[in-house]
């Protein structure tokens, strides 16, 4: 434990976004590894037992909740991952958002789906193989195909006279990666809860000439090259496998 | 320690949450001219003792858009209703009419702030003889311009 200390106090030395990401990542990770290991060493049995094996499906509630929030983004999320080898899961997430903001000068819209695609690795050690908690780091690479607009483009002019511009409208694709970390926890038996905290980088933020889009499905505001995101899931795994 | 860490990562969210931008009254194109002479065979500045700059409107009538004295530039908006702008100059008694024309584009200036129009500056004409050349020196003109740009030099 001192040792850890030691490292974080090193690490907080560490200066740039993509080292401070990093950071953020690894502290969450160890201080829940901590914590998972004091409760599965309540539970170890001696013997191993059956591992049960399959794709594990998931929902992100966070889309439901920014349905709330001002601008209002109506969206949904699915994911999908398998342990492939021991502690490696590929991940692939699907999903669709759309917003529309009203502003003094003009209107705002954006839609699209989007998919991500990438792997996380465990670093939870489980004595019991029935136990199939996870705590994980990875990765993500973000594709989102969308279409934003805006209308009623109003340019003020006291002298020549208040101009009104044609609509502007774009079909886009975004590109990003994300740096990745979070739990999985299995409340019953095949039902999972967890969060995911994401740290994304778009890759290219000049993919529309005219505006920067304020809202790219699956990533977020365009105006940031890099930004943090944030899901809680429920999973259920279809119990295919045991061995 | 763990506080610290807190605290640290609590900074990092909330730093890159927050963002203040300050936007114009209206996001008006403005044109920066400066008037010059030749002295020495080299363009030197020039200083008018009075300028008085009206703009024609199209279907509206004239009216007084600069005045100034004494000056050796001007910065007016340009017309995002033609491919190209027109203004009466007085200088003293002397006057004449400048021409500029343009394309221009639309462009997003923030989600703050909105849009504004970026004019490309494609010629300048002059008719009675008080200006006796121009040049461009900055084709674009966008709604933000700084203190130092300066688009056309008016050689008097």
């Amino acid at each position: 434990m001192i040792w850890l200390m030691l490292k974080l106090k090193r690490m907080m030395y560490i200066s740039g976004s993509f080292s401070k990401a990093v950071f953020v990542l690894l502290f969450l990770a160890v201080q829940g590894k901590v914590s998972a290991q004091e409760v599965s060493e309540q539970e170890v049995s001696e013997q191993d037992t059956l591992r049960t094996f399959g794709p594990r499906i998931g929902i992100d509630l966070v889309p439901f909740f920014y349905y709330f929030t001002e601008p209002k983004i109506i969206g949904a999320e699915l994911s999908v991952d398998f342990e492939i080898y021991k502690n490696l899961y590929p991940v692939f997430e699907l999903g669709y958002s759309s917003t529309s903001v009203s502003e003094e000068t003009f209107d705002y819209e954006s839609a699209g789906n989007y998919a991500r695609a990438g792997i996380d690795y465990n670093l939870l050690k489980l004595k019991d193989r029935s136990e199939h908690h996870i705590m994980t780091v990875g990765f993500r690479y973000g594709i989102s195909v969308f279409k934003h607009s805006s209308e009623n483009i109003l340019i003020y002019s006291d002298y020549w006279g208040d101009y009104i511009s044609e609509p502007h409208e774009n079909s886009l694709r975004g590109h990003w990666i994300e740096l990745v970390g979070g739990i999985k926890v299995e409340v019953v038996s095949n039902l999972y809860m967890g969060w995911l905290l994401r740290y994304k980088f778009l890759l290219n933020q000049n993919m529309d000439p005219v505006m920067i889009p304020a809202h790219i499905p699956g990533y977020g505001n365009g105006v940031d090259t890099s930004t943090f995101g944030f899901s809680y899931s429920i999973f259920y795994m279809i119990p295919l496998i045991k061995k | 320690m763990l506080s610290r860490i807190l605290i640290f990562i609590i900074s990092i969210l909330i730093t890159s949450c927050i963002s203040v931008e300050i936007c114009d009254d209206d996001n008006n194109s403005m044109m920066v001219a400066k008037f010059m002479t030749m002295k020495d065979e080299m363009p030197a500045d020039s200083t008018v003792a009075s300028l008085s700059l009206y703009g024609i409107r199209e279907g509206r009538p004239d009216s007084l858009l600069y005045n100034q004295d004494p000056t050796n530039n001007f910065k007016v908006p340009l017309d995002p209703h033609h491919d190209f702008t027109r203004f009466v100059l007085q200088i003293g008694e002397q006057t004449d009419t400048l021409e500029l024309t343009h394309r221009q584009e639309l462009y997003g200036i923030s989600y703050d702030c909105g849009f504004g129009n970026l004019f490309t500056l494609d010629s300048i004409g002059y008719r009675t003889g008080m200006i006796k050349s121009a040049e461009i020196k900055n084709d674009m003109v966008d709604a933000e311009t700084k203190e130092d740009d300066v688009h056309i030099w008016l050689f008097l």
